[in-house]
């Protein structure tokens, strides 16, 4: 068991060495121009310079403070509107219509619209981060809502649940799975959205790094920026389903099957 | 809790402890689930409701545990109406409905937490009737982590710890392979012994019915009734070489074969 998961780690460290490896052979190969593609060492190398002034820095805390407060308002209106919708026929016909249209308009659409509107300041980005997070939650809480098994609902109301306490002690726990694929979903989307925004109009942030060096034709520190966007990306997944582990235990082995 | 207090009081059982009055029910126009079944069960009593699938076993199970409303006629249980689920009626699934969120203890707990229990309290409790069903080591497991046959113990003990006047079991260890569900069975009747909960137990097992029930009421379908009520006198556990075990098994599967026909 224990044997297994050190081979699988060593295994993908080779796997992401030898990716590093091929970009570096590619990039000092000659085939292609090294401004365009700088060697891995390079951008290190641009990483370190920017982090000594404390910029890099910035820029981080600016997309982390932003996703954070967006995805934490999208998912948490997310769930309330799940289970409401999920436990209430009336409100589903009534709103679920409007929102499952608004689902299909994909976020980016709206960036324009938003900096006509709110202009480039915070508000106008954690809200388009937050419309775009909160879709993956609300629909999958819905479903996850709706699809609980009849049989723990009847078996809470033999213990006595009713009401309030049926929704809050087995309606959600029993809907927890569903929610939390799509808390996952939500919080690559808010990358995505982020960058997007930042993109748009900002004054830091990793999007605006990448903007800025584009236009001052440092392919260099936009590769910092792609790369400090994979590394927070795939921390913030880990860190969350880590948590999800610790705090719902049961949870781990509903989804490993262990 | 109410065994106790029953042998304190020298167990005076109530008649008509359950009463189905005059039920019928259907889930369509076109066919009778029910058809006018009337009964009565006195406190403390061990039924099992024998009968083929497509009988309304489970469907009469559903009526005394509110999860169904009759047609027609009425449910009483300790001489209230019943118009829903309720504490009062613990329920024993088929399929496993152990919540798969909480652990062995906390889903015990559960009925106590809902009653308003404090914490220590309905902790002693949810350990009395996990040792009960012989899983005091398994506490904080979780449900995914244990077999068949301990998760239907536990369910066992989580109806109970909620203090329920009656418990409804709707074959309860039919998925289970034949070893474990004898040895169930075995305990059950422990149980039985040892608290007197009300037992109403579903099953299409003749075997099981014999060997659990003090009174087996045979049910045939179209429209779902029951044509024979056997109270069986044989001291528990029952060995099934008996002759008297071997005359009620051909006498019940007659009835069932020939009503089934």
């Amino acid at each position: 068991m224990d044997t297994k998961r050190v081979r699988s780690a060593v295994i993908s460290v080779l796997g992401i060495g030898g990716f590093f490896l091929l970009w570096h052979l590619v990039a000092v190969s000659g085939l292609v121009d090294r401004v365009m593609l700088p060697s891995p060492a390079e951008v290190f190398w641009s990483a370190l310079a920017i982090a000594r002034t404390g910029e890099l820095q910035d820029h981080i805390r600016a997309s982390i403070f932003r996703m954070a407060l967006g995805y934490a308002a999208g998912s948490s209106l997310g769930i309330l509107m799940g289970v409401l919708l999920g436990r209430s026929t009336f409100l589903e016909s009534l709103v679920g219509p409007i929102l499952q249209m608004a689902r299909a308009i994909p976020p980016l659409a709206l960036v324009p619209l938003i900096i006509f509107w709110f202009g480039v300041n915070e508000g106008a980005k954690i809200s388009l981060i937050g419309w775009a997070t909160f879709f993956p939650v609300w629909i999958n809480t819905l479903l996850g809502v709706k699809g609980v098994n009849p049989l723990f609902i009847r078996a809470g109301q033999s213990l006595g649940a009713r009401r309030a306490t049926l929704l809050l002690k087995v309606v959600i726990p029993a809907a927890l799975a569903p929610i939390f694929s799509g808390m996952r979903v939500a919080l690559s989307m808010s990358f995505t959205v982020l960058v997007a925004a930042e993109l748009a109009g900002a004054l830091a942030g990793l999007g605006y790094l990448i903007q800025m060096s584009a236009l001052s034709f440092r392919v260099d520190t936009i590769f910092v920026g792609i790369v400090v966007l994979a590394i927070l990306g795939f921390i913030a997944d880990t860190l969350f389903m880590q948590l999800l582990y610790r705090l719902f235990p049961w949870y781990r082995s509903e989804q490993t099957g262990k | 809790m109410i065994g106790q207090a029953l042998q304190r009081q020298g167990f005076v059982p109530i008649p008509d402890f359950i009463n189905v009055d005059s039920v019928s029910f259907r889930f369509d126009a076109r066919q009778l689930a029910l058809g006018n079944v009337k009964l009565t069960i006195p406190l403390g009593q061990f039924v099992c409701l024998l009968g083929p699938s497509g009988c309304g076993k489970t469907t009469l199970l559903n009526l005394i545990a509110g999860f169904l409303a009759p047609t027609d006629g009425y449910v009483f249980v300790n001489g209230k109406v019943v118009d829903g689920p309720g504490p009062d009626r613990g329920m024993v699934f088929q399929d496993y409905s152990l919540f798969p969120w909480l652990t062995v203890l906390k889903n015990i707990e559960f009925g106590p937490d809902i009653a308003g229990m404090r914490a220590s309290a309905r902790r002693e409790r949810a350990m009395h009737y996990l040792d009960l069903v012989n899983l005091g080591h398994i506490a904080d497991s979780y449900p995914t982590q244990l077999s068949g046959g301990m998760k239907q113990r536990v369910a066992i003990a989580r109806a109970l710890a909620a203090g329920p006047k009656v418990l409804l079991m709707d074959e309860p260890f039919a998925a289970l392979d034949a070893m474990t569900r004898s040895k169930l069975q075995l305990e059950l009747i422990r149980i039985h012994e040892l608290e007197r909960p009300t037992i109403l137990f579903v099953t299409h097992n003749i075997d099981e019915a014999i060997r659990l029930a003090d009174r087996v009421l045979v049910m045939s379908p179209n429209p779902g009734r029951v044509v024979s009520d056997v109270t069986i006198d044989m001291e528990k556990p029952r060995a099934r070489t008996s002759v008297e075990f071997s005359r009620l098994y051909d006498r019940f599967e007659a009835e069932i074969g020939l009503e089934s026909s």
